[in-house]
């Protein structure tokens, strides 16, 4: 009789290990995937800076500071490897082109050009979908991280390796500050 | 409210199932009241067909017809939408369509890209929405141009957003599904009983299938009131933009969103409710029942509550602002009555000019009782016609088309000059240049222009042949008024060997072709297309 018993708690420990690991698997790949599909609008970000770049420089003449900011973040965030690094020089990026945008408010001749505009509206959609897939990311990491920590799946999570905790793709500090506008009308 | 969002979201259905055991009790009850109906028309003994064998056999046989009817009626159910609709495609083209493709792209990066979503555009000022899912796994979400428009890009995306929750979710396929059941044959029902004699629609078959039909849709309705608020949570978890969805909700709930005639039960898919009805906006178990769609008012206070912030504060957002160049904001508004003889609106006048289906034929209605063609009203005139010709850069001529009374366009019709209406198609051309016009007709016409030539021809004949062959005896008031001495104008057969009716002034010698009849005439001529009053049918 004990033996069945023992038999049964063997078993059911097995079925639980078998489980979780399979379930740990795949939400680790999942996380790798949205990782990846942040890479993939990353990238398409940066292809369409110099674009963006390229249009709004002729008329843009005096603002040539705000255009090499945009120009040196995106260089920055390109040679960036690993997700803190990452985070980091493309949330650089993020406010260099916010930067370029409010500052582009002020050349009406620029809102008129259909280009810029196109260009403008993709720019936007890929700042919406890198949110986006940050967003489907960090969820999925949430769920990973809690799999992992629960108990009793922590003591399956320290017995084997493998699973580490992966890194929150998380808005920098700059981005959660209060934005100051001058308001000095000054002569630029 | 009885349950919360995340309660909503966690109540997973499996309803198609419950629809498949609906349908197949419907067969089954259908075949069993045939059957004793024909027993009992046979005289036979009560009870000769209550026994096991009989049981099985109907059981496999309703069985068999509601898995066909199953698989065939949810096969081309987007098809279906799109012809009935009049859906097309995004113009990648178009900035806002372009913004409604990258929007649905956003949507799907925050979905994980788990299901492939297309997008149509419906051509209609009203705002909707509604998203179709058919058994083969195609997914498209349907947006008005009038949503498209008048919607910020957050409020948009919030919108695609409910709609895809209700693809993701599998909701939308439940809803389909039930709707290409029981709707599809309703709407040909429907369309059936129009066209049938009234005998018909007493007999015993009918009424049944009729009354079968009703009580299903009821079911239908009974079940699928909270998908609309579980689709709003959702659209929240993918956006984080509560305030967003209740704005997008509110300034729809503010305007007109039919979307055109779709058909019986598919009203369900939408995301409020084109039909407005008093229930919608009611709770309780009656409303519950009947309705397909909650309260928007409820809908867009649980939003405002998740923004935290007020219901009057999102009203105030939606307010339609003053209009800053000083326009009055009593302004004058129509309506007017589509191709498909609904009517649309209310418009201002730069909204009337806009609409790609308004002519001067078109029935306007001021919101009173009197309704009159467009061209009799001459603010219309004015502002959406001679801008129109304006805009197009055409160089109108003295001449008012008889029809539209709209000024005629000098053109090149064959290398000679005639006068064309811009609007209605119609031609004015003097006499003398019919001869060469006719001469110089191209052998090659378009199927429908000769599909109608032969028509026309046929109907004529049988007309001349039953009366006089004298010019058509009219009131005088029916007769159009000569565009060049403003006299009534004679309607007569062209010749008796080519029966078009035209209209021919006989004191200035020109003669008004009505749209298509000058190609149709030309057509018959060159085509040797000539009645045969010995030949009944004299074009084959």
């Amino acid at each position: 009789m004990a033996g069945w018993i023992l038999l049964g708690i063997v078993v059911i420990a097995f079925l639980w290990f078998v489980i979780v690991y399979n379930g740990l698997v795949a939400l680790r790949n999942q996380v790798q995937n949205a990782w990846k599909q942040i890479d993939v609008q990353l990238k398409r970000r940066h292809d369409l800076i110099p674009n963006l770049v390229s249009t709004v420089k002729g008329a843009m003449e005096f603002e040539q500071d705000t255009l090499e900011k945009v120009i040196s973040a995106r260089a920055k965030a390109v040679a960036a490897t690993g997700p803190q690094d990452k985070a980091v020089s493309e949330n650089m990026l993020t406010q260099a082109l916010g930067k370029l945008f409010a500052v582009m408010e002020n050349y009406p001749q620029l809102k008129s050009n259909e280009n810029v505009m196109q260009l403008q509206e993709e720019l936007t959609s890929t700042e919406n979908r890198i949110g986006f897939a940050r967003q489907f990311y960090n969820d999925l990491v949430a769920s990973y991280r809690t799999k992992q920590q629960i108990f009793p799946n922590n003591f399956l999570v320290n017995m084997i390796r493998g699973f580490n905790p992966e890194q929150y793709f998380g808005a920098a500090q700059a981005d959660r500050a209060v934005p100051t506008a001058d308001l000095s009308l000054r002569a630029r | 409210m009885p349950f919360t969002f995340i309660e909503i979201e966690e109540q997973k259905t499996r309803r198609i199932w419950v629809f498949f055991l609906v349908l197949l009790f419907l067969y089954f009850a259908t075949l069993a009241t045939l059957l004793a109906a024909a027993s009992e028309a046979l005289s036979l003994p009560y009870g000769t067909f209550l026994n096991t064998r009989v049981l099985l056999g109907l059981s496999f046989v309703s069985l068999t017809a509601a898995t066909l009817h199953f698989c065939f009626s949810t096969m081309d159910i987007i098809r279906f939408l799109h012809d009935n609709l009049a859906a097309v495609k995004p113009d990648p083209e178009d900035g806002i369509h372009q913004q409604l493709l990258n929007i649905l792209q956003e949507i799907q990066v925050v979905t994980g890209n788990r299901k492939k979503i297309d997008c149509v555009v419906i051509p209609t000022l009203a705002m909707n929405a509604l998203a179709a899912v058919d058994l083969r796994g195609n997914a498209t979400i349907a947006i008005t141009e009038g949503l498209l428009s008048r919607l910020t890009r957050p409020q948009l995306e919030a919108v695609v957003a409910h709609e895809a929750y209700h693809i993701l979710s599998g909701d939308c396929l439940e809803a389909t599904v039930a709707a290409s059941l029981f709707g599809l044959p309703a709407s040909a029902l429907e369309k059936l009983s129009g066209t049938l004699v009234p005998d018909f629609r007493l007999s015993p078959a009918f009424l049944l299938a009729h009354l079968l039909l009703k009580l299903s849709q009821l079911l239908n309705m009974f079940i699928s009131r909270e998908r609309e608020y579980r689709a709003d949570a959702g659209a929240v978890r993918m956006t984080r933009n509560p305030l967003a969805l209740a704005e997008g909700l509110q300034r729809v709930s503010r305007s007109w969103r039919g979307i055109g005639y779709i058909g019986g039960g598919l009203e369900m898919l939408c995301m409020v409710n084109p039909r407005i009805r008093a229930t919608d906006e009611s709770e309780g178990w009656w409303a519950n029942l009947v309705s397909t769609h909650p309260p928007l008012r409820n809908r867009i206070r649980i939003l405002a509550a998740m923004a935290h912030v007020g219901l009057s504060q999102v009203i105030e957002q939606t307010a339609p602002r003053k209009r800053s160049d000083g326009g009055d904001s009593s302004e004058p508004v129509f309506y007017a009555l589509d191709p498909r003889h609904q009517w649309q609106g209310p418009f201002v006048l730069s909204e009337l000019s806009i609409l790609p289906w308004m002519s001067p034929l078109t029935w306007i209605s001021d919101g009173g009782q009197a309704v009159e063609r467009a061209w009799k009203i001459p603010r219309i005139g004015q502002a959406v016609f001679m801008q129109r010709l304006a805009q197009d850069q055409k160089q109108a001529t003295g001449f008012l088309c008889p029809s539209c009374r709209q000024p005629l366009l000098e053109i090149s019709y064959d290398r000679t000059q005639v006068y064309q209406c811009h609007f209605c198609g119609g031609v004015l051309v003097e006499n003398a240049k019919i001869a060469r016009i006719m001469a110089r007709g191209d052998a090659v016409y378009t199927d429908r222009v000769r599909a109608l030539s032969k028509t026309v021809m046929k109907e004529n004949l049988g007309k001349r042949l039953k009366g006089p062959a004298e010019p058509l005896p009219v009131e005088t008031e029916a007769l159009r008024i000569c565009p060049s001495c403003k006299n009534r104008m004679m309607r007569t057969f062209y010749s008796l060997a080519y029966l078009v009716e035209i209209d021919r002034c006989n004191y200035c010698g020109v003669t008004w072709f009505d749209p298509d009849e000058l190609e149709m005439l030309q057509c018959m001529i060159v085509n040797k297309m000539a009645a045969d009053p010995l030949e009944p049918s004299p074009v084959g």
